[in-house]
């Protein structure tokens, strides 16, 4: 980052390298200040005020005795020639396809897109889209209620937007490659770190969906960088659904976020003793709407019923259609008996237990959890 | 080479891996500076005999010749081990000195270790020693009293019992053996200090568990148990032994054998099936043999038995891949820069591994794992050995009823049902040459694990919803054949199959919460 100055570039033109200079830099900057942003990443309404300053601004905030070198970088900043790296595609908001949703002072300058899929971005972001958020240690009902909900959604012609983290987030990409859809996943580093174990994630949406980062391609992972990315996918959704969170500043900063942008917030609600439902609880008392399904958010989407188009039903409907045996399994599982030991404990017939859950798994009513448990889910 | 009389030969037998090696003993006494030589590949312990067998011969009255004596084992290339050479070497020795008779020395083979003052100890290996010195067709074994146990097992051998060197010596001569001691005192103590046997009356809960095991014994299959610290899963494990049929004869003296090579002193044939747990710190030559020359592994010592792996996923992972071929062949081939050997390894695998690194995962808020480490824990466990166990139990910890629940069963009753359908599978089996479901073979499976049309349905929407691979199926499809040998059902109906695939690994268990 300390070469010599290269020829300067003309404001606001398109590089080479996809964005315009002043944005690349603003990457830049942001991956400087990072250890400063990773204290604010608590304190959310601070990390999203910092993230609206312009450059000087920002500089002048948060560059503490760094100040003056971090001045005179910047203004002798010429963009690595490695970015924006290899596959992926730079955009910034002086481009006419940038999402319009992110052209707010508080949106990211560019994005780094993977794949090379700007055109996607385009694509995706111009129909209805939903952002799912909650816990990075969310319970597995949770997961499977996200994977569900992001997999319908996908099948129904809406895109899923979120963070690729464990919980939620990655639960989300998950549903949206169950149907096979593209969804837009935010990551908390350059898209040139991605952690092995969403390789696989990454793989699906590099070819069918968007794996976005506003950090420069090669930059670890930050601490500030998931808060960050829920202010994108929030920015760019037209409905926030908190599925599993903690009552706590933290967890719930995205639905603050969400708030703050005008963004309509819907909750998926669960036990009351759960402390990993208190979030979404909360935000029910304040007015936020519930989510039994993808059709109640797409009834909240369009304002007006609408069955999704490839979901099978509510839960209660779908277990009126099976055999009776079966309908006896599947409504003591959702109540809690979650093992087969409880199963039969709560009456059961231990003969005929073992087949009925394969029975139901078989039939996509029916997930194994943590440690086996058995939770449902909604088969497609 | 001198006068015939300064030459003698006799027999012994050294081990290796699980077998008993002829050693034919030659002795050379010659004229010349007094010298004692031993050539003939000997390991550290024979070497030095020397120095027992000369202090025996003085302590027992004879005279150790001040010559030059040249002691050679054959066959030459042979390595030979253990401390069991002593006696035949000392008995030619005097054979060679002219101070014993060497007609008989040539047609028997003796078995023992020398201390300083002549007695005769016990060498381990006696039972198979016995069993080779019958086919090679010698009239005597002479060995200590302390193995005569063991050597009586085997039927149409004559056995001539000594406690020291100079009984040996009026035994090959044509005089009486020494008298045997008596059984009873031991076998009596043994008795006395046999811990409890282990029943499964003591599990309280855990119901679907024991269900699960009771399966696994009746069909030999292997299974893995997790679940949260303190649900009972070593308590369970522990218990298996005591529902599996006991040994049959023939099962008994190969184990039998196997133990006494491993040093195991036996009294009687045993009846109870052999159960292994080594620790997780264990090698992979620990586990498989090999290590040294005649060294047998745990997989070998589990013959027969149950092998049980407690902590699964702490163990190396050289060392659970390791247990492949022994998992899949029933038996392990080693081969080593000097030697090469073919053990038997018919065991039933048990194992038992947390759900995650704290343990507690579907506990709730309890753990505190992060769904990274509980997907490198669960990769830790997949791959080469998840995908041969037949059955995945979960246990959680059991609510309400605690310790006051009801148990299961008892241990005898289960043992029952695994004894009837033990007793279907064996005569269902009995053309194929295997007597249990989890050695059925891809067409043995085939054959004799027919399933009725709904079976054969759920089957096919099994493989469609890509919950089974195609060595699951087959694992299933064993396992649905036990379950209805449990049923006494000669047909593997649907529900069989359903509880079958109930207690496999859930698909891709490895990666399924990294997604």
């Amino acid at each position: 980052m300390t070469s010599a100055p290269r020829e300067p570039y003309r404001a606001h033109a398109r590089t080479a390298h996809g964005a315009c200079r002043e944005c690349l830099r603003r990457s830049w900057l942001l991956s400087e200040l990072s250890p400063v942003l990773d204290s604010l990443a608590p304190r959310r309404e601070r990390l999203n005020a910092s993230l609206a300053l312009p450059d000087e601004a920002l500089i002048a905030a948060l560059g503490g005795r760094r100040r003056e070198s971090l001045r005179a970088r910047h203004a002798a900043f010429a963009p690595e020639p490695s970015e924006p790296g290899r596959g992926v595609e730079a955009i910034c908001r002086h481009d006419p396809g940038y999402p319009r949703a992110l052209r707010g002072d508080a949106a990211p300058w560019m994005l780094n897109i993977a794949g090379g899929a700007g055109a996607r971005l385009t694509r995706l972001t111009a129909g209805p889209l939903v952002a799912l958020l909650g816990s990075r240690r969310a319970s597995d009902y949770g997961r499977e209620m996200a994977r569900t909900l992001a997999r319908d959604l996908t099948a129904s012609g809406v895109t899923v937007a979120s963070t690729l983290t464990d919980g939620v987030g990655g639960a989300a990409q998950t549903g949206v490659q169950d149907a096979g859809g593209g969804g837009i996943a935010m990551l908390g580093g350059g898209l040139g770190v991605c952690p092995t174990r969403w390789r696989t994630l990454y793989g699906s949406l590099t070819a069918r969906g968007c794996a976005l980062s506003e950090l420069p391609h090669a930059c670890p992972g930050r601490r500030w960088g998931l808060p960050a990315g829920e202010r994108i996918a929030v920015g760019l959704a037209g409905l926030a659904v908190v599925v599993e969170a903690r009552e706590t500043p933290h967890e719930l900063g995205a639905a603050h976020t969400a708030r703050a942008l005008g963004r309509p917030l819907a909750v998926v609600p669960g036990r009351v003793t759960s402390p990993l439902s208190t979030g979404p609880h909360a935000l029910l008392r304040e007015g936020a709407s519930p989510i039994r399904d993808a059709e109640d958010i797409l009834e909240l989407l369009y304002r007006e019923p609408r069955p999704p188009i490839r979901a099978g039903g509510r839960v209660a409907e779908r277990s009126l259609a099976l055999e009776p045996d079966l309908r006896t399994i599947i409504d003591l599982v959702g109540s809690g008996a979650d093992t087969p030991d409880r199963l039969v404990a709560a009456g059961a017939e231990p003969s005929e237990l073992l087949h009925a859950l394969t029975e139901l798994e078989l039939r996509g009513l029916l997930a194994r959890g943590e440690n086996g448990r058995y939770l449902p889910r909604h088969a497609f | 080479m001198g006068a015939d009389d300064v030459l003698a030969r006799t027999h012994a037998f050294t081990i290796d891996g699980l077998r008993a090696r002829r050693v034919s003993v030659e002795v050379d006494v010659r004229p010349g500076l007094p010298a004692f030589t031993v050539v003939g590949l000997a390991d550290a312990a024979v070497r030095e005999a020397r120095e027992r067998i000369h202090a025996a011969i003085h302590n027992s009255g004879f005279e150790f010749p001040a010559r030059r004596v040249t002691v050679n084992l054959a066959p030459a290339d042979l390595p030979k081990a253990g401390a069991g050479l002593d006696l035949a070497i000392a008995c030619a020795l005097l054979g060679a000195a002219g101070q014993l008779a060497t007609e008989r020395l040539e047609h028997v083979a003796l078995l023992g270790e020398l201390g300083l003052d002549g007695g005769v100890r016990r060498s381990h290996g006696t039972l198979a020693v016995a069993e080779a010195t019958r086919r090679a067709g010698l009239t005597m074994l002479v060995l200590a009293a302390t193995d005569a146990h063991e050597a009586e097992l085997v039927d149409g051998l004559q056995l001539a019992v000594v406690e020291r060197l100079r009984s040996a010596v009026r035994v090959l001569e044509g005089g009486a053996p020494d008298a045997r001691s008596r059984r009873s005192p031991r076998s009596a103590l043994a008795a006395c200090a046999a811990p409890r046997a282990l029943d499964l009356a003591d599990v309280r809960g855990q119901h679907h568990a024991v269900r699960a095991l009771v399966i696994a014994a009746a069909g030999g299959h292997s299974c893995l148990l997790r679940g949260p610290p303190g649900t009972g899963k070593t308590m369970l494990a522990q218990r298996v032994a005591s529902i599996l049929p006991p040994l049959g004869r023939e099962e008994a003296v190969e184990v039998a054998r196997i133990h006494s090579l491993a040093g195991a002193r036996l009294v009687g044939l045993p009846r109870a099936r052999p159960f292994r747990a080594p620790h997780h710190s264990i090698t992979a030559a620990g586990l498989i043999g090999g290590a040294q020359r005649g060294r047998v592994g745990e997989v070998v010592l589990a013959h027969h038995g149950v092998l049980f792996l407690d902590e699964l996923a702490e163990f190396a992972r050289a060392t659970l891949e390791a247990l492949r071929q022994p998992l899949e062949d029933g038996r392990v081939v080693i081969v080593r820069a000097r030697h090469s050997a073919v053990h038997p390894t018919r065991f039933m695998l048990l194992a038992a591994t947390n759900p995650c690194p704290c343990g507690y995962a579907g506990e709730g808020e309890r753990c505190g794992c992060s769904e990274s480490e509980v997907a490198r824990h669960n990769r830790r466990l997949s791959g080469p050995l998840l995908d041969r166990m037949d059955l995945v139990v979960n246990l959680q910890r059991s609510d309400g009823a605690g310790l006051d629940g009801a148990a299961t069963t008892s241990s005898a009753a289960a043992r029952a049902r695994v004894l009837l359908a033990r007793e279907r599978q064996a005569r269902r089996l009995a053309h194929e040459g295997i007597a249990i479901n989890a050695h059925m073979d891809v067409r043995a499976v085939l054959e004799h694990a027919r399933l009725d049309a709904r079976g054969a349905e759920l089957l096919q929407r099994a493989r469609a919803g890509g919950l089974l691979s195609a060595r699951g199926e087959q694992r299933a499809l064993r396992v649905a054949r036990t379950i209805a040998d449990l049923n006494a059902s000669e047909r593997v109906r649907a529900a069989d199959l359903g509880a079958a695939l109930a207690l496999r690994a859930e698909a891709g268990l490895g990666d399924v919460r990294a997604a």
